[in-house]
């Protein structure tokens, strides 16, 4: 509650000081954010309003303590839900759900039919897909805090990230920043990053998901000159969008992502890199976001943990996304595989 | 200054025994902390694993060991350590059950024959501690969950990594070396040929 | 004059040999070539006890050399250092082997006394404390007034411990021997060793001594003596009766209890595979030199 009060005052501050400044743009950052938002809940609405009668699901939920049925809501109940009927252990490790042995669903992500459930956290015998889920979220809230850290005279445009690879030993976020062409971050600026990822995910967002039309999507993305144009190549295959929120921001991935920011425990921002652009693609450069993580409650020595964050320092090399111009067209954010 | 008792000897307890035994309360004094101590013995031999309160199971672990540590030392041929036997199992088939099975199963071991893990407590409440005492070896599924060993964590994912790229990045340091003492011997010979081929040259009109 | 030489080389080399024997039953450092032989007994990986019965036998003969069972006061190098010294102090004199009811006498320097030493005839009726430590008492009746001296075994001031009978009784320690009649405690002076025959075990004497009648200095009822023939005499029905309610038949089977009181078998034979050898060798010395005054004893008789 404090948390909330706190970003409340922040962005009414924000707010505030918006309109005091004068602004070449037609919205700022802030606004652009709470629109989208604000777009995505009433898109939220109307798709839970067009759930219509009620259908009750069987899930048979597999684990500890034992194995259960559950009898949940068609398209309304979630394995968040679920776990909720468990215990308050299996809410708050849950990060993703396994349906019927072989589909990763995200635990805010509506069941649709009868199903098998088991529930996986940081620490069970196959974590590979959590990893993954674990790695983009931490991606997709780089991108958030990247942001907000910005002052409001600098604007913030989010261009990709590519799929998950945790050998890499990073997670990237490619942003564009067009009125700083030269920029190199002090240590403090590093911290300064950390220090808002920290405070993202003390706030214990939620990662909700919503599926919207190509149209939709256009609409939120208007200010984001490099969402817009991946947008028709991401919704070619079926016409959507797959969006995930965390607090008020707004991205596109393929997903799945994990359940809650409270379940990412120690995290550094590590080192801004600059991507230049070949000849003939049109964004010229690009900064490199990248940063290393890891869940709560994992134990790393402090020494091992710097040398996680040193090799993060390093660029990661993961394809950039405007460095080949041939494979340009069929670019999708996650098309990379990640090769775990 | 007290000196060792030499009339008997005993195997070394593998867990940590305190230097004062504990008082547990009882009405009957310190024999009714032995006959406590008995039922709880009985009861670990027999069920193999118990919770209980953590004073009762610490001291009824050691006892337990000490029978069982005994029982491997004379076997069943051996009055005193039979009487031993009959005194802590109440339930006298359980007398076999030691000698018959529990005693092949420890005869090997080089670790304690019990486990005493801390139970969870419902509540930050003032009720007494709780373990799970158990004999090891006992066919009840694991109560530790050991994963760190697990090397698809994440963070075991990220260190493996980063030892890889250590060592890649010390071979392509070590190849380089190799590269540049190959060139200089390279140089070397070069400058030595000509030299060979001089004095090959003078001796020639020689022979 | 090859030969010659060989000769007069192995007639040094003999003489040496004798020399560096002779020495050793003198010197207190062991020769150089016999530390080297001294193979630590390492216990395998599995630690499983492989006891070596024979060399923890010892622990009844230097029952001292144990250290205190209560782990709050041990202290590895402390005792380490203890044993040394001990060791070197028994190279000094000849501590015999004896027990609680052997007859000792003891001769220590006495600067008070005629002729500078003090020597004192008595049973061993309690051997107590480890190490460097370690004491025993002698009780004997001097003119009809019983007597205890209290000796710590090693003791600078102690110039000979010379057992005169070698004996166990029926009890770890003969402190009823304080209430009993004099004449069970009663040696004379000027008694002779008595020498046992080689390689026989220690005999255990079964005498049960008579006690006088009440009031005594414990309540030897309670004790579980097997030593004493009387003590139904002197007991009224209330002393039967709180003996009935004072009895402990469960400690005999407190198995923390014994383990609380003993050192266990890992720990003492890395004591005994320390000090093992070192004692043999005393042991041996000693043996020889007793043999030497046996041979040596007659000759005066004869001139």
């Amino acid at each position: 509650m404090k948390h909330q009060i706190l970003f409340l005052s922040k962005t009414i501050f924000q707010n505030h000081y918006n309109k005091v400044t004068p602004l070449s743009r037609f919205l700022s950052t802030q606004e652009a954010i709470e629109r989208r938002s604000h777009l995505f809940t009433l898109e939220k609405k109307r798709q839970a309003e067009n759930v219509g009668r009620i259908e009750k699901i069987e899930v048979k939920y597999k684990g500890v303590p034992n194995d259960c049925t559950l009898v949940m809501n068609k398209g309304i109940s979630t394995p968040y839900d679920c776990a909720r009927h468990l215990s308050e252990w299996h809410v708050d490790t849950s990060a993703l759900a396994l349906l019927d042995g072989t589909v990763y669903w995200d635990m805010h992500r509506p069941l649709t039919e009868n199903c098998t459930l088991e529930l996986q956290n940081f620490t069970v015998a196959e974590p590979q897909q959590v990893n993954k889920a674990f790695w983009r979220t931490c991606s997709l809230l780089l991108g958030a805090c990247a942001t907000v850290a910005f002052k409001d005279t600098v604007p913030v445009q989010l261009h990709s990230f590519p799929g998950p690879d945790i050998r890499s030993g990073s997670f990237i976020y490619d942003i564009d920043l067009p009125t700083l062409p030269d920029w190199k971050p002090t240590n403090q600026e590093l911290y300064t990053l950390s220090a808002e990822f920290v405070k993202l995910v003390r706030q214990n967002l939620i990662l909700e998901r919503l599926e919207v039309g190509e149209e939709l999507a256009l609409e939120m993305f208007r200010d984001n000159e490099h969402k817009t144009k991946q947008i028709p190549s991401i919704a070619r295959n079926n016409g959507k969008v797959t969006l995930y929120r965390a607090g008020h921001h707004v991205d596109i991935s393929k997903g799945p992502m994990i359940s809650n920011t409270a379940q990412v425990g120690r995290v550094t921002v590590t080192s801004v890199h600059k991507l230049i652009g070949s000849q003939d693609s049109d964004v010229k450069q690009l900064y490199r976001f990248q940063g290393v993580a890891l869940p709560t409650n994992v134990v790393l020595n402090h020494f091992a943990y710097s040398i996680l964050t040193e090799r993060a320092k390093k660029l990661n090399p993961a394809r950039s996304p405007i460095s080949f111009a041939t494979d340009k067209e069929d670019f999708e954010p996650e098309s990379i595989a990640a090769k775990v | 200054m007290n000196q060792a008792e030499v009339s008997k000897l005993v195997s070394k307890l593998r867990i940590k025994v305190p230097a004062e035994p504990r008082k547990l309360r009882s009405p009957k004094g310190p024999e009714g902390r032995i006959d406590k101590l008995r039922k709880t013995v009985t009861g670990l031999i027999k069920y193999e694993r118990i919770e209980l309160n953590h004073n009762r199971g610490d001291e009824a672990r050691q006892y337990a060991e000490r029978l069982i540590s005994e029982a491997i030392r004379y076997g069943d041929c051996h009055k005193p350590t039979m009487d031993v036997a009959n005194y802590w199992l109440l339930e006298k088939e359980l007398i076999h059950k030691l000698f018959k099975v529990l005693v092949p199963r420890f005869e090997n071991c080089n670790t304690a024959y019990t486990r005493m893990l801390n139970a969870p407590r419902p509540l930050p409440s003032r009720v007494d501690d709780k373990v799970v005492l158990e004999l090891r070896g006992n066919p009840y599924p694991s109560l530790v969950n050991r994963q760190s060993n697990n090397r698809l964590l994440i963070q075991n994912v990220l260190l493996d990594a980063a030892k890889y790229d250590y060592r890649q990045s010390k071979y392509a340091e070590m190849a380089e070396k190799i590269g540049q003492r190959e060139e200089a011997q390279a140089l070397e010979k070069k400058s030595k040929e000509p030299t060979k081929e001089s004095s090959n040259e003078s001796k020639t009109p020689e022979i | 004059m090859a030969l010659a030489i060989r000769r007069t080389s192995d007639i040094l080399c003999a003489a040496r040999w004798l020399i560096r024997r002779d020495c050793r039953v003198l010197s207190t450092l062991p020769e150089k070539a016999e530390i080297s032989q001294e193979v630590v007994v390492r216990r395998p990986a599995g630690r499983r006890p492989i006891a070596n019965e024979a060399v923890l036998e010892s622990r009844h003969i230097y029952p001292e050399f144990l250290p205190d069972p209560n782990p709050d006061w041990r202290n590895s190098l402390r005792e380490k250092l203890e044993r040394a010294d001990m060791l070197k102090r028994r190279s000094q004199i000849d501590i015999p082997e004896f027990y609680v009811g052997s007859i000792l006498a003891v001769t220590i320097s006495d600067p008070h006394a005629q002729t500078k030493t003090t020597r004192f005839v008595g049973i061993c009726i309690e051997r107590k404390g480890c190490g460097l430590r370690a004491e025993f008492t002698l009780r004997n009746v001097v003119d009809h007034q019983g007597v205890e001296v209290r000796y710590d075994l090693y003791d600078p001031t102690i110039q000979k411990i010379q057992v005169l009978r070698l004996e166990k009784r029926l009890d770890e320690k003969l402190l009823y021997l304080r209430d009993a009649l004099p004449e069970y405690s009663t040696f004379p002076f000027d008694m002779d060793p008595e020498i046992l025959p080689e390689g026989t075990p220690v005999p255990i004497n079964p005498v049960q001594v008579k006690l006088k009648p009440r009031p005594w200095l414990e309540k030897w009822e309670r004790q579980e003596l097997k030593g004493v023939s009387n003590i139904e005499e002197h007991l009224k029905g209330k002393d039967r009766i709180r003996r009935e309610l004072r009895k402990t038949p469960w400690e005999k089977y407190d198995l923390m209890k014994q383990y609380r009181k003993t050192i266990p078998i890992e720990d003492q034979s890395e004591i005994w595979a320390e000090v093992h050898n070192q004692l043999q060798q005393l042991q041996l010395s000693r043996k020889k030199m007793a043999r030497k005054r046996t041979f040596t004893a007659p000759k005066p008789q004869l001139g």
